[in-house]
């Protein structure tokens, strides 16, 4: 008898795990959602708390982007942020080469499409506008 | 309406104008060690994806071939965890490629393969083979089928690396890198081109990240020695390959409400004929073992 209910208790962990694994439909409907002729490559989940600090966005990980491909960076949000997501992208020479936020009209662009010319490691920095709480997702995409 | 943003370039730390490999033929055990969970994902998402290299192949209108899988692959051979984490990232490239063509009935032989291997290193339950197949059958879904797969792979790459199985994650990064370079340098021999050679040396730019992945296991037992040595062997290959960087500032152009980045910053590759048959042969000497039965 024991031994069935430590099964149980197995199995049903189990199932519980492998349920877990259920893709976020954030991610996927930001990924299916990226526009025609765009293909999914990657994507990055984001969850910040209000900042104490306001210098530089928070969420950071680097990405190889490869010549003479155009990338499309999608952002989405989740209905409970406080703050929208903004992107912004740095060389491997800390150089920036793109912001999803316009500082001098305060636009904020929900993709953005960079045709790389220039292979490397760029550094991907995310975080929500005013440094505001938020839950969003990046995605990465190629367009023809 | 054309802008040209003025991004500040005050920040720019001085930059060489070559991509170099650091200094040490071999990077120090001790060094891949100190490797944080977020660098080993950065890794992770480093190399180029077999989708993106199909995607050239596609814009290049390279036709496809069968001839380039790794048909040999018998999943029910396949007797260590070595060999079944390196044979799924070598059939994950695969069924990118297949999936990048419309190659849906090839593409359900290779997923039965890494339904097979997955579930024998318990890594089954992340990949939704029934979506899978059943996308694969309409060839309207490619965009939900792509997402899947690589989706798929992603979280298997995150399972093994947060539940200490490191060592499985990164033979199966470096099986998808192995035969997408596979891939990319059997095509640029049977239809050379510039664009296709610049992408294959342009992998020296991460080359040594992955062996910087690999490097914490090198010492664990023959196979790890054996793969280093061969990754060890490529990167010596592509040492005298020059990348080069002009300078420029980006253009954003705006239209429809959507903002497009382009940029006038270059990599140039140099490289000489001799240098890619250099790396022809050896990513096929390395790649063609690797897929041998045991």
């Amino acid at each position: 008898m024991k031994k069935t209910i430590l099964t149980f208790i197995f199995l049903f962990t189990i199932g519980f795990l492998t349920f877990g694994q259920v893709t976020d439909p954030l991610i996927s409907n930001c990924a299916t959602n990226a526009g025609a002729n765009a293909k999914y490559l990657k994507d990055f989940r984001i969850q910040l708390g209000k900042a104490t600090s306001q210098d530089e966005l928070r969420y950071k990980a680097n990405m190889s982007l490869w010549k003479n491909t155009k990338y499309r960076f999608t952002m989405c949000n989740a209905d409970n942020s406080k703050g929208q997501l903004i992107l912004s992208i740095k060389d491997d020479a800390n150089k920036l080469v793109l912001s999803s936020l316009d500082k001098k009209t305060g636009k904020i662009y929900t993709f953005v499409d960079f045709e790389c010319q220039k292979s490397g490691i760029y550094q991907i920095s995310y975080d929500f506008t005013n440094w505001q709480q938020g839950s969003g997702v990046g995605v990465v995409s190629m367009v023809k | 309406m054309i802008v040209i943003f003025g991004f500040s370039c005050r920040n720019s730390k001085s930059k060489t104008s070559e991509f170099v490999f650091p200094q040490t033929d071999s990077v120090p055990v001790s060094e891949a060690e100190k490797l944080s969970p977020e660098a080993i994902a950065d890794i992770s998402r480093n190399i180029s994806s077999p989708v993106e290299i199909a995607n050239l192949l596609q814009t290049l209108q390279v036709p496809f071939s069968q001839d380039y899988l790794a048909e040999s692959i018998d999943a029910n051979k396949q007797s260590t965890s070595f060999d079944k984490a390196l044979k799924l990232g070598i059939l994950g490239a695969d069924l990118g490629y297949l999936n990048m063509y419309e190659k849906t009935s090839s593409s359900l032989d290779v997923l039965s393969s890494i339904r097979k291997i997955a579930e024998d290193i318990k890594v089954g339950q992340f990949f939704d083979f029934e979506s899978i197949k059943r996308l694969s059958k309409n060839k309207s879904n490619l965009d939900s089928l792509l997402f899947i797969s690589i989706d798929s792979y992603n979280k298997i790459d995150n399972y093994l690396r947060e539940n200490d199985r490191g060592q499985l994650s990164a033979l199966m990064i470096i099986g998808v890198w192995i035969e997408g370079q596979y891939l990319a340098t059997q095509v640029v021999s049977r239809f050379p081109d510039k664009m296709l050679s610049d992408r294959i040396g342009e992998q020296k730019i991460i080359l040594n990240d992955l062996l910087l992945l690999i490097s914490p296991y090198c010492n664990r037992d023959q196979e790890f020695t054996s793969l280093c040595k061969d990754m060890q062997d490529i990167k010596d290959k592509y040492r005298d390959i020059r990348i080069t960087y002009t300078q420029g500032e980006p253009v954003s152009v705006e239209k429809d409400g959507g903002l497009t980045i382009k940029q006038t910053e270059t990599s140039v590759v140099s490289m000489s004929e001799e240098q890619l048959n250099g790396v022809i042969e050896i990513t096929k000497n390395i790649r063609d073992k690797l897929i041998l039965n045991n």
